[in-house]
């Protein structure tokens, strides 16, 4: 008879254990709420409010997200150049940030700097508005789509776009046919994960676009203020929300087979 | 002016370097690179294809220089030992790719010749994926040749393969380029490569050339002890007794080897004896041309596939000869046995 291994034992139950503590907190977001209130609540004006903005600033930030984490990317996969540490530090800095914190730093650049006079003078307000949510949103996927960019870049065989290079390809175009292809999947995961953090993001929007509602009211800003005025129906239709949005998310996260 | 020519080539990536590296090479030369790992050796092919900006020196082809031109402008193609395929393109689109830029017409007609040249014509709608390691470095082989390159440089395109494969591999290979009397620069590390492809060798340590020319030279002349040893031939420490009429006479350890190689009489020497050029016999040979003979004792039979190394001894020195195996069966040899050991005096090298 084999041995009981009391160490494997052990580990297996602790990892077990907070498993089924967090599935017991996830389903109770979905048992306690009655049904019928959640699709009565789905379809109260407010909501259809929050949940239109929180999908259209989700995706134009995405957009904005994905432009940007392309290059970057590639940039600290690719080249040596001086400062790339420091970029590499600023970039993932966000990640360890508290979201209120950026907030309050973005408020402060985008508010009466001459950064954010200059660009309330072209029509760029980012405090308190809607175009502050995708500023907050992006600046806190940013790091994570970057990153993920980053890993897929590295797997990637530079000797394919050397060979490319040899065979009469510009860089510019040798990045088109061969390292953005190859990507598929990390680009792929990298979009599923900015749309999520977007969508999921709570302080840096409370802070920059202010928690307004019916204005500046995306998803996790209806949580909260629901659960301020003690609606506690909002506030977990919300909450249900929210969670099918990530578990889609990294649900495609994980069939994308991508390294963070 | 040569084809290729390369001026004091120095780059340093850190964990490889070149250093003042400098030969020429003319059209459709084959010149192999052998070398230890880290020589530096893939440094100086993508140098010479520029992914790399070299710190300091001169590349130029055709005269012209090239040192500072886009890759994409140079026209040089490259093979890779573990091939590069492009995986999300069929073996056909990979082999079109390069053609693809460069002209509209033909493109079909242009994959299907040199597939069926090197025998990957069967292939064409698979992915890379599903090939063989052969299969596979074919593909990247017709890949680089079909846009028809002024150079092809190689970095250990068959040491990927089992041994068949790579001898099938490596007629198909020869075949190609000389139909297409490319010019080729390729990186091994398996002499059987050098002996049949290359008409140039050039030897690589620690990011410096320390030889280059023709593979008789190289091979039968080495610069140093490093490159004799590395090329596999035997070494020895001698004193030169005598020389008159082209012949000098080395005692190496009380036993007088004759050269035909010239050295001043009293100078202390190295001798270089390369083991396919040693014959053994049991019998004592008489009347014979070859100015070497030496009793000697057999020691070890080392195998290695269709040739032994036979190591044998003679008071103290000791000689790797290369048999094939049949004559081993022939001469009925076993460790233990007394043999001689015949040397022409022109294999005799001073090095």
């Amino acid at each position: 008879m084999r041995k009981i291994d009391i160490f494997r034992l052990t580990f297996i139950f602790i990892s077990l254990f907070i498993t089924l503590l967090l599935v017991f907190a996830i389903v109770a977001l979905f048992l306690v709420p009655d049904p019928e209130d959640v699709w009565h609540n789905l379809l109260s004006e407010e909501m259809r409010y929050s949940l239109k903005l929180s999908l259209l600033t989700g995706l134009v930030s995405t957009l904005l997200v994905m432009l940007f984490s392309l290059p970057i990317g590639y940039t600290l996969s690719r080249f040596q150049f001086p400062g790339k540490s420091f970029v590499k530090t600023i970039i993932d800095l966000p990640v360890a940030f508290p979201e209120l914190v950026l907030g309050l730093c973005l408020l402060l650049l985008f508010g009466n700097t001459w950064v954010g006079k200059a660009l309330q003078s072209v029509g760029l307000n980012f405090v308190f508005t809607v175009k502050g949510v995708v500023v907050a949103q992006f600046f806190t996927a940013l790091p994570y789509a970057s990153r993920i960019m980053k890993s897929t870049f590295d797997y990637i065989d530079p000797r394919m776009e050397f060979v490319s290079r040899s065979l009469g390809y510009s860089r510019f175009e040798t990045f088109v046919n061969i390292s953005l292809p190859l990507a598929r999947n990390g680009i792929l995961a990298s979009t599923v994960i900015a749309f999520a953090r977007c969508i999921g993001t709570f302080g840096t929007v409370l802070i920059l676009a202010g928690g307004t509602y019916m204005k500046t009211e995306v998803l996790p800003i209806t949580l909260y203020l629901n659960i301020s005025y003690g609606n506690m129906g909002m506030a977990l239709t919300s909450g249900i929300v929210l969670m099918v949005v990530s578990f889609i998310a990294i649900y495609i996260f994980e069939k994308t087979e991508v390294g963070l | 002016m040569s084809f290729l020519q390369i001026d004091n080539l120095s780059i340093n990536l850190g964990e490889f370097h070149l250093q003042q590296v400098s030969f020429a090479l003319e059209q459709s030369d084959y010149l192999t690179i052998i070398g230890p790992t880290g020589a530096g050796k893939t440094i100086l092919l993508e140098s010479i294809i520029g992914f790399w900006k070299p710190d300091s020196g001169r590349i130029s082809m055709e005269n012209r220089d090239i040192t500072d031109e886009l890759p994409e402008r140079r026209r040089i193609g490259i093979v890779y030992q573990d091939y590069a395929l492009l995986p999300h393109f069929t073996v056909y689109k990979n082999i079109a790719y390069g053609l693809k830029k460069t002209e509209e017409t033909n493109i079909r007609e242009k994959v299907l010749d040199i597939s069926s040249s090197l025998g990957i014509d069967h292939l064409l709608h698979r992915k890379p994926a599903t090939l063989s390691g052969g299969e596979q470095q074919r593909a990247a082989l017709a890949r680089a040749l079909v846009v028809r390159p002024k150079l092809l440089l190689m970095d250990e395109p068959l040491s990927a393969l089992d041994p068949k494969t790579r001898r099938e591999t490596r007629i198909l290979l020869k075949r190609a380029i000389r139909e297409r009397d490319t010019t080729v620069i390729h990186i091994t590390h398996d002499m059987k490569d050098v002996w049949a492809l290359a008409n140039k060798v050039a030897i690589f340590r620690e990011g410096r050339l320390l030889q280059f020319g023709s593979i008789e030279q190289v091979f039968t002349r080495p610069r140093s002890e490093f490159i004799a040893d590395f090329v596999g031939a035997s070494i020895f420490d001698g004193k030169v007794t005598a020389c008159h009429s082209g012949v000098s006479t080395i005692q190496i350890n009380g036993i007088n080897l004759v050269s035909l190689d010239h050295a001043d009489p009293g100078t202390e020497v190295k001798v270089a004896v390369r083991p396919e050029d040693i014959i053994v016999t049991k019998i004592p040979p008489k009347e014979i041309s070859a100015q070497n003979i030496i009793g000697a004792r057999l020691d070890e039979i080392v195998s290695e596939g269709n040739t032994c190394i036979l190591k044998l001894s003679s008071g103290r020195i000791s000689l790797d000869v290369l048999v094939a195996n049949n004559a081993v069966e022939r001469l009925q040899l076993e460790p233990g046995d007394e043999v001689y050991a015949i040397i022409k005096g022109a294999n005799v090298r001073i090095v």
